[in-house]
């Protein structure tokens, strides 16, 4: 598979949703697979909360697979073979692309808390600019799950001649009052991290790690099912010998101390307030005086949304929802509701049910 | 679905129309309508193997059971509904009738005749009869309210669900004075307009 990992800058100012300007910005970006001649075969994969551009493969430098590893590459579900698929970091993101870590020219500070707030329609605006420069006039399909899922829905909405597929998958068209109170939760615990420093802890040269920790540990058990969890830890107890934390009992416990380590490790705390935030925010319907059909139908693109039986941070009723919406608004979506073991992680998997769903959409004529 | 019935419901739905599909399978009467009469269609399906050929297809379709979804599809805008072959797998087909004259003003309804005599003959024989329309073994049958042309038309009579058009087939998909003069005994499909 053709790996290309480039960061580009672009001139272009950015009016962001909330009226601020960036006045030039960077996108960590990679692609697999080659651009066809006529670049009628490219497609974009958006990232969800937490993820970033390494979307498959592992490429120099990288010591991980891609977030979605199981579904891209050649001959696999997105085949790298045929399709150029592209993906990046967001802006507001930490893993290259201009966020809350970037040094501001201004005062060559990094902005920290001052990185203006970011919303999934900024993304998909940051996007189009990539894809001008790309050359690509219009994408096969826009993918993603979660938060990604909605990029897709953005993109189809926001520009309906650019884009012939997209698929939304474990993904709303708004998120639920429980989830916003989720994110919440995690906020304050990142904000009352005695080194969070009202988001300055860079230029004070500390890092709220704690904070960061524990509000993803927080986070991945919602992105988990209880069935998963259960049936992966039981209630089995550690062993001594490899504990993250002396208290630690279970071998759940130990499992969220490892992964909320990891994380804290490589993710940025403003970047985390930054994606909640726009996560919060996402509801495309509030233009379109709060009317979702309104606002799907001058969509031109096929639809394909997916919901998981044990995703319960976005059930398949919000899944079903946009469908519904879709068909008063009489435009072409499918909907399809699939066993994943994972709960809301599922979309991050490989399943033959899955896989071929998104497969066929994505080769599907008509 | 065989070819002459195909054409029966290919010329009662109107060029434009927005129809919705229960139980529409893998999706090729809906490909079929919306290459050929330009319809804006939706199918609704159950099983995860044919809501993937709708997919390849290109046909939009909703995973959903029927018995519960019908009702889900009213104020959707409908011109007419769909229902081939499907009313004798429902739960509650009276009740599903009813709503689905909610959902669109017009349905459109095949439905294989339990009256026919190759399947009497079965049940002569003292077997759960078999047939081309209704293959399946008594074991494995998704069918659960099968009913005779004489029964479903009762039916319509006492729910007062009127019978615009009607074809009778015989067992071998056409039109024949026999399926017509005496359909409860010789014809193998029905299939009705009703609205």
């Amino acid at each position: 598979m053709k790996t290309v990992s480039e960061k580009i800058s672009f001139g272009d100012s950015l009016t962001l949703e909330s009226g601020k300007v960036l006045s030039g910005f960077e996108l960590m970006t990679e692609t697999y697979g080659k651009l066809n001649s006529d670049k009628t075969n490219a497609v974009l994969v958006c990232h969800a909360f937490s993820g970033n551009h390494h979307a498959a493969g592992i490429s120099d430098g990288e010591t991980k697979s891609g977030w979605w590893d199981e579904i891209i590459g050649d001959g696999k579900t997105i085949d790298t073979t045929k399709f150029f698929v592209v993906s990046l970091n967001n802006i507001g993101g930490c893993h290259g692309s201009s966020g809350p870590t970037t040094i501001a020219a201004e005062s060559g500070q990094p902005y920290g808390a001052n990185f203006p707030e970011v919303s999934v329609s900024d993304w998909v605006e940051a996007q189009k600019l990539l894809a001008d420069h790309l050359g690509i006039n219009c994408w096969e399909m826009v993918a993603g799950g979660s938060l990604g899922g909605m990029q897709a829905l953005q993109w189809a909405i926001s520009y309906p001649e650019k884009i012939k597929k997209a698929a939304i998958i474990a993904a709303s068209s708004k998120i639920s009052t429980q989830n916003i109170a989720l994110n919440e939760v995690a906020r304050e615990i990142i904000k009352k991290d005695e080194h969070f420093h009202n988001g300055d802890y860079l230029s004070k040269g500390e890092l709220p790690k704690n904070g960061l920790k524990a509000a993803r540990m927080l986070g991945h058990i919602t992105y988990l099912s209880e069935s998963n969890m259960s049936k992966r830890f039981g209630r089995k107890l550690q062993d001594p010998e490899n504990k993250m934390d002396a208290d630690v009992n279970y071998e759940v416990e130990n499992y969220l101390q490892y992964k909320g380590e990891q994380f804290s490790k490589t993710f940025d705390a403003n970047s985390y307030i930054l994606m909640t935030k726009a996560m919060d925010s996402f509801d495309p319907a509030k233009d379109f005086d709060n009317d979702l059909v309104k606002c799907l139908q001058n969509i031109q693109a096929k639809l394909l949304i997916a919901s998981f039986d044990s995703d319960w941070l976005f059930p398949k009723e919000y899944g079903l929802d946009i469908q519904m919406s879709a068909i008063k608004a009489g435009i072409n979506s499918a909907y399809i509701e699939l066993d994943g073991d994972y709960g809301h992680d599922s979309f991050l998997f490989y399943s033959d049910q899955y896989a071929a769903a998104l497969k066929n959409f994505l080769n599907s004529n008509g | 679905m065989d070819s002459k019935l195909q054409s029966i419901v290919l010329n009662w739905i109107p060029n434009h129309s927005k129809v919705v599909d229960f139980g529409c399978g893998d999706g090729n009467l809906l490909r079929i309508l919306t290459d050929q009469k330009s319809v804006i269609g939706y199918g609704v399906e159950n099983d995860p193997e044919k809501i993937n050929a709708c997919i390849i297809n290109g046909v939009s379709v909703i995973q959903q059971d029927i018995d519960d979804g019908i009702q889900n599809y009213k104020g959707m805008g409908f011109d007419i509904a769909v229902m081939a072959s499907s009313i004798q797998c429902l739960r509650k087909p009276r009740d599903a009738m009813k709503n689905i004259l909610k959902v669109a003003n017009k349905c459109v309804i095949t439905l294989p005749n339990f009256g026919n005599w190759e399947l009497r003959l079965g049940i002569l024989n003292g077997k759960m009869p078999s047939s081309a329309q209704l293959p399946a073994k008594w074991y494995e049958t998704k069918n659960l309210h099968l009913c005779t042309i004489a029964d479903f038309e009762e039916l319509c009579r006492d729910e007062s669900f009127v019978i615009k058009k009607k074809v009778y087939l015989n067992r071998r998909g056409s039109s024949s004075l026999l399926a017509n003069t005496f359909p409860n005994l010789f014809a193998a499909q029905a299939v009705y307009l009703i609205g």
